[in-house]
């Protein structure tokens, strides 16, 4: 092999070169690991860029324009935005949106760490009954909303067993007052199961000593409760209360299968909205703006959690 | 060594090498040509694949099956992708196909989307001739006038009409004579007649409705618009202006809406919150006998037989006309199916389609047989079949049809009819102001309308 030399020494540049060019298998060992860390996560990169984030940017940019789905999209601005902001069924739809993620969200969470809570007692039997609970999250969610479409009908099962209770007649899904509440029973009574396993597995890594101390120390069930289990179940219950948010928000099939959205708007989630907007009166940039609106909501929910529970941590 | 041969003019005649040179050479010609002839016959009739879409109905959509699969057994080179959607999204998959660059060549198309379609140019205009019409003027004249319009547009056909179908007045005969009236003479013809023997049939046990004397359809804004559409013609309404507002809240629009409502509010003869109804079976509530009326397109044996085969056996209903303000103005809801194709397949997709289109409506009498009484657009090579006059109250399918006013034709008639099925949600179900309601409903789809038009 023959070196050309120059006086001085090669300029930097064609050294990089030399560098970049050298073969795989005479990089130092921790480049090698670096580089087959970025080759096994690439194919995970390029999924998410292509499926997820570049779809994500894209509909931002369509919601600057008119877009038909079949005439090439046109830029208009904000004017999405601004029709948006006049729009009563939007804002409604809104509203019916801000209730149910938060209804939903409550609930899920108490009832979830209620189920947990129960589960993890002595009483026998108790995990059988995790068992059971946990195949509500199995069922098909079209059969879960078929099945409480007949329980919540005016003749059905709900109004049957409420009868003898002096209850009369409640048209649970026809009527604009109960019709949300009804959507946001069977969303707690399909999810809060699944929370509960997640509550449970932080009650499970609570270390038995403190609560031994406790009960030493004097302090009964709700004293314990308040100064052991939920201190130490706060970073859990914050992930719920996050997650099950994100969830509600983009929550499609209960709604638009059980009451389609109605009486008028009272279950039209803001999904629905978007649905119908894009596919049914073919405004896709409409239907973007919407889609981002909504973003922009969970974003500044999810960020303002985070501010609440990170400073509570702090304490 | 062979003398070599002179012909009469002095010059060499054939010889025996020339004539197995000819020979060999006419040979090596047929040889060659031989295949060059099998292989302009294949140019002539290449593969070709089409895709053609329809909507679900358990009686339409395998007979149409039925004769693409005929045509293709007639046409070898020729395969149809056929694909059938419910009634409900077959327009939506047809937008998103659109959107995406993957719409059918040919699709059978709503009479209410036709406007959306044509506006937008995704629609190829048909070839008349090619189907079997000397001129437009003979395709339109072969049609019912009112809905062979909306196929129509500046002179140009852009839909074949195949179904198309008026709404009839359903009435259960043995209910009627339950209670003492003659379905044969006592059907309602007036809106207050029909409050009234509505009332009349309904069986209530306390609050509860053990029977509804008349059901609307609650389930889905298309059924909405059909069966709110006679009524607010019938009052003298309108749903748009002639300036292209929605009208649908003035005087006669409150009185339609009024008379609708009605027959919860006043006579007490329905529970617009019960239903059974569903969207492959809007009629479920009158095949279960939970209601003596329902306002239905022509109801074929097979789909009475599959619910209530005792209805179907002791035949106990008939179709009746639609009620009026006055007796025998009743006008009832019509509307059809096109067949049409998309503007950007191939031309040579385009001129199979129509050999395909041509066929598929070429034998009406054989539809008739498997899909009776879903009657036909088209006037003529039908209705004077002994099959199509033995049809049980076929009169009354046939005047619903040749009658009936037909949905409105718009841009924006998704919104409309989402709308519109949204207020009577708030109306029947939670009782809201008719006049304030209906002010939201036109202000609503005023609002699309003005989106549309901005582009």
């Amino acid at each position: 092999m023959t070196r050309t030399s120059t006086i001085g020494g090669p300029p930097l540049s064609s050294v990089a070169a030399a560098r970049t060019a050298r073969p795989f298998w005479r990089l130092h060992y921790s480049r090698r690991i670096q580089l087959v860390g970025v080759a096994f996560v690439l194919p995970t990169i390029l999924f998410f860029v292509v499926f997820k984030y570049g779809p994500m940017v894209w509909a931002v940019e369509l919601s600057f324009t008119s877009y038909d789905m079949v005439s090439t999209p046109r830029w208009t601005a904000l004017e999405n935005y601004r029709s948006l902001a006049v729009d009563p069924v939007f804002r409604e739809s809104l509203w019916v949106t801000a209730v149910y993620i938060a209804g939903s969200t409550i609930l899920i969470t108490l009832v979830g760490l209620g189920l947990a809570l129960a589960v993890n007692t002595a009483v026998p039997g108790a995990r059988y009954c995790m068992g059971a609970m946990f195949l509500t999250n199995l069922m098909p969610v079209i059969a879960v909303c078929l099945v409480w479409r007949f329980l919540l009908h005016p003749y059905g099962l709900v109004n049957q067993l409420l009868a003898p209770l002096g209850v009369g007649r409640v048209d649970w899904l026809t009527d604009s007052r109960t019709a949300m509440p009804a959507i946001i029973v069977v969303t707690v009574w399909r999810f809060a199961p699944y929370f509960m396993m997640v509550f449970l597995a932080g009650l499970l890594a609570i270390p038995k000593d403190y609560y031994e101390a406790a009960h030493m120390d004097g302090a009964h069930a709700l004293h314990r409760f308040r100064h052991i289990t939920l201190p130490l179940l706060m970073p859990i219950i914050f992930f719920v209360i996050v997650v099950s948010a994100l969830l509600s928000a983009r929550i499609f099939l209960m709604p638009y299968i059980i009451t389609g959205g109605g009486p008028g708007n009272a279950t039209r989630v803001l999904s629905m909205l978007i649905y119908e907007t894009g596919f049914s009166y073919m405004k896709m940039g409409r239907a973007a703006a919407i889609s981002v609106v909504l973003f922009a909501i969970m974003m500044v929910f999810t960020f303002l959690q985070m501010r609440i529970f990170m400073k509570r941590e702090q304490f | 060594m062979g003398a070599t041969k002179t012909d009469a003019n002095g010059g060499h005649g054939p010889t025996r090498r020339d004539i197995i040179r000819t020979i060999g050479a006419a040979g090596l010609g047929a040889a060659t040509a031989a295949p060059l002839t099998r292989r302009a016959f294949a140019q002539a009739k290449p593969p070709m694949n089409l895709s053609l879409w329809t909507f679900e109905n358990p009686q339409q959509r395998p007979w149409l099956h039925k004769r693409i699969r005929m045509f293709m057994e007639q046409n070898p080179n020729v395969k149809v992708d056929f694909q059938w959607f419910t009634f409900g999204d077959l327009g939506k998959k047809i937008s998103v196909g659109f959107a995406t660059g993957t719409a059918p060549e040919g699709f059978v198309s709503q009479d209410w989307f036709m406007p959306t379609w044509l506006d937008k140019a995704l629609l190829a205009p048909l070839d008349v001739q090619r189907l079997g019409y000397s001129s437009v003027n003979a395709f339109t004249d072969d049609f019912a006038s009112a809905f062979v319009k909306g196929a129509v547009h500046d002179g140009k056909a852009y839909g074949f009409p195949m179904w198309f179908y008026g709404f009839c007045n359903y009435i259960n005969t043995n209910h009627f004579k339950e209670v003492g009236l003659d379905p044969e003479k006592d059907w309602p013809k007036t809106w207050d007649q029909f409050g009234e023997v509505a009332k009349r049939l309904t069986i209530k046990d306390g609050s509860r409705f053990k029977r509804q004397g008349f059901k609307f359809a609650m389930h889905a804004a298309q059924w909405t618009m059909i069966q709110f559409n006679p009524i607010l013609i019938t009052h003298g309404g309108q749903w748009f202006d002639a300036s292209g507002k929605c009208a649908i809240n003035n005087e006669a629009g409150v009185k339609a809406m009024t008379a609708r409502a009605s027959l919860a509010r006043q006579y007490g003869a329905e529970d617009p919150a019960d239903s059974i109804a569903t969207n492959p079976l809007p009629q479920m509530d009158w095949l279960k006998e939970r209601c003596s009326m329902f306002w239905c397109h022509p109801i074929p044996p097979a789909a009475i037989t599959s619910q209530n085969p005792k209805m179907q056996s002791d035949h106990y209903y008939r179709p009746v006309q639609y009620c009026g303000v006055e007796t025998g103005k009743g006008i009832s809801t019509s509307y059809g199916f096109n067949l049409v194709i998309n503007a950007q397949a191939p031309k040579d997709k385009q001129e199979v389609l129509h050999d395909l289109y041509k066929f598929i409506m070429s034998d009406l009498v054989d539809c008739w047989k498997e899909t009776a009484p879903l009657t036909l657009a088209r006037k003529s090579g039908w209705t004077d079949h002994s099959t199509v006059k033995d049809f049980p109250y076929v009169n009354e399918v046939l005047r619903a049809k040749d009658e009936g006013v037909f949905l409105p034709r718009t841009v924006v008639y998704n919104e409309l009819a989402d709308a519109t099925h949204r207020g009577v949600q708030k109306i029947m179900l939670n009782n809201a102001d008719i006049k304030a309601t209906l002010d939201e409903i036109a202000a609503e789809v005023d609002r699309a309308s003005t989106a549309y038009k901005k582009g």
